[in-house]
């Protein structure tokens, strides 16, 4: 154990996920049995305003057909940046309505809403913040299903919820294992109206969940695995869903692999891509797909500058080049070379990206002005994910990498 | 076959030098973090920013803890108080957990990247109090000891080092009240 390094095996890690997952064409329909089998009936619906305009709400409430079980309301108002106003209002609604478990139907809001509803319902509180920060609730939660309509943040199959609270100005986290919903359904026709733009960022940000997770410090053989086919199917599908987003096998492989990714991701947890990731979209607004699409070669650069401090990180991001530029590429490039090369297939991937649909490659490009750079690296420094960071992460640092990306 | 009534209930030794370390341990973190508050303008600024009242604890699960309190402009080590809730709560998920991390067996980062010790209550005030328990470890430890601790350890200069005296000799007058 002492001055162990380079270990192909950790000494010690944990992996935990305890979603049930179904995937595939008419998936949809096998979630009112699944929720009979939890002994549920009458589900709410969470959702937003997009996602019901789009008609994916009909596809769910027809797989209720010929079944027995009712759906108790749907609510479709959920805002980008949900708070616990709207959570407390969709409880009294789920309350008012008898349900007796949620669907929620979405991205990354509708879902962090949809488990804040959870908690408001399973502990009966109207007062989140009570049981905001890690571990902070014990109870059971109340039968939970997902169906993601966009393939990027794996909200389906992390245990994480954030929330804002306008009255006091924070952003609430939770984390709790008790989050995780029992079922994530994924059809390719809830993802196939995504526009071409939302679908390379969003692609772009479960990509950087599988390079941070492959990199990271909690890297481990069971998240490898995940992260590691989670790449192959977003290097082989991401151009073709941006350019053909009607087509049914590529939506179901990015789906996929976003779902692969938050199991990689919530286990080995992320680092200085996404602590200032998460920063830029809190100062700046900027989506958190484009935050790291922007981001994620800079960030790789900063770990390889650093290589004397982590030549585990540096090795780690040589294997990179196999899973983000292919076998064939891996092998024809020299060993002294890959790490850079890594980085520049992720370049190439978003300059294409950038081609096709317009996706940033600059913060520039993003909407982030100079002049709230110092403020983005002050908040990165408080994002937990900074302390899974295989290097020390100061002030100076994450401005640096705010700089190179502006 | 035995009988029911010779299956009897199975007690556990109890680690007793391995929580005898972990409680010093504890006891010199609990020290150091109070020193440092009046000594290190770092530390000062980082609890400065915490609510008025607040309640920082360390503890292992079923064994010793040590709880820190943040009240009417001062930071106060109150040793091992059982309390029902602190804001931001440090497990270790087991004493030798614990113990192999603070005899230097397993760096406080490691332990973290393991999941052997997980954190109960606000993430940001979690990582101002990381960033205030990595500053009391240079000063309680030797920086060639320190590298097991933190990933990175700050250069030596004369004012850590009167720092680091200030320390060692309230931590010592601790022990002796």
């Amino acid at each position: 154990m002492f001055f162990k390094k380079n270990v192909v095996i950790p000494e010690y890690y944990e992996f935990f996920n305890s979603v049930k997952i179904i995937s595939g064409y008419k998936a949809l329909e096998t979630i009112p049995f699944e929720l009979s089998r939890l002994g549920a009936k009458r589900p709410m619906i969470i959702t937003d305003k997009g996602v019901a305009q789009a008609g994916l709400i009909k596809h769910v409430v027809d797989s209720f057909g010929g079944t027995d079980t009712v759906i108790g309301a749907i609510f479709d108002e959920t805002p980008q940046d949900s708070s616990n106003v709207v959570v407390n209002q969709i409880a009294d609604i789920y309350r008012a309505q008898k349900c007796d478990s949620i669907i929620a139907v979405g991205g990354g809001s509708a879902i962090d809403t949809a488990k804040g509803v959870n908690i408001v319902i399973t502990e009966d509180t109207d007062d989140l913040l009570k049981f905001m920060g890690n571990y902070r609730l014990n109870k059971p939660m109340k039968p939970f299903v997902v169906i993601p309509t966009t393939a990027g943040t794996g909200s389906e199959v992390t245990m994480v919820a954030v929330i804002a609270n306008p009255e006091k100005n924070v952003k609430m986290v939770f984390t709790s294992e008790l989050l995780l919903p029992e079922i994530a359904v994924l059809d390719p026709r809830m993802t196939v109206s995504m526009p071409p733009k939302i679908t390379a960022a969003t692609g772009m940000d479960a990509f950087t969940h599988c390079v941070e997770a492959f990199i990271g410090t909690q890297k481990n053989p069971i998240c490898d695995a995940f992260a590691a086919a989670a790449m192959e199917l977003i290097r082989n599908n991401i151009i073709t869903a941006v350019k053909d987003g009607g087509n049914k096998d590529v939506r179901l492989a990015m789906a996929n692999a976003a779902l692969m990714a938050g199991l990689a991701f919530s286990n080995s947890m992320v680092g200085i891509v996404h602590a200032v990731a998460h920063a830029t979209g809190g100062v700046c607004h900027v989506p958190h797909g484009i935050a790291n699409a922007v981001l994620l070669p800079h960030g790789l650069e900063f770990y390889l500058g650093k290589a004397d401090k982590s030549p585990t990180t540096k090795e780690n991001i040589e294997s990179l080049l196999l899973h983000a530029a292919g076998p064939e590429k891996y092998v024809q490039t020299p060993p002294a070379e890959r790490a850079a090369k890594s980085v520049a297939a992720i370049r190439d991937i978003t300059g294409e990206l950038k081609k096709l649909c317009g996706l940033p490659v600059r913060l520039s490009e993003a909407g982030v002005t100079e002049d709230k750079l110092e403020t983005i690296a002050k908040t990165a420094l408080n994002d937990g994910a900074i302390s899974f960071s295989p290097v020390e992460v100061s002030f100076e640092d994450a401005l640096g990498v705010l700089k190179a990306a502006y | 076959m035995k009988s029911v009534s010779d299956y009897k209930e199975i007690i556990p030794k109890k680690k007793w030098f391995s929580t005898l370390v972990t409680r010093i341990f504890f006891f010199f973190i609990g020290i150091g973090m109070q020193t440092a508050y009046r000594i290190d303008p770092e530390v000062k600024k980082e609890v400065d920013s915490w609510p008025e009242t607040f309640s920082f604890r360390m503890a292992v699960v079923g064994g010793p803890s040590m709880l820190m309190l943040k009240k009417g402009g001062a930071f106060q080590y109150l040793g091992e108080k059982e309390v029902f809730y602190a804001d931001v709560e440090m497990w270790w998920k087991n004493i030798t957990f614990a113990y192999l991390v603070m005899t230097g067996r397993i760096s406080v980062p490691n332990a973290v990247y393991h999941n052997r010790q997980f954190v109960r209550g606000s993430l940001i005030y979690t990582m101002s109090i990381i960033r205030v328990i990595n500053v009391v470890q240079t000063l309680l430890l030797p920086n060639f000891i320190a590298r097991f601790y933190i990933k990175e350890v700050p250069k030596l200069t004369v004012k850590k080092l009167v720092n680091r005296a200030i320390t060692y000799f309230n931590v010592g007058y601790g022990a002796i009240k």
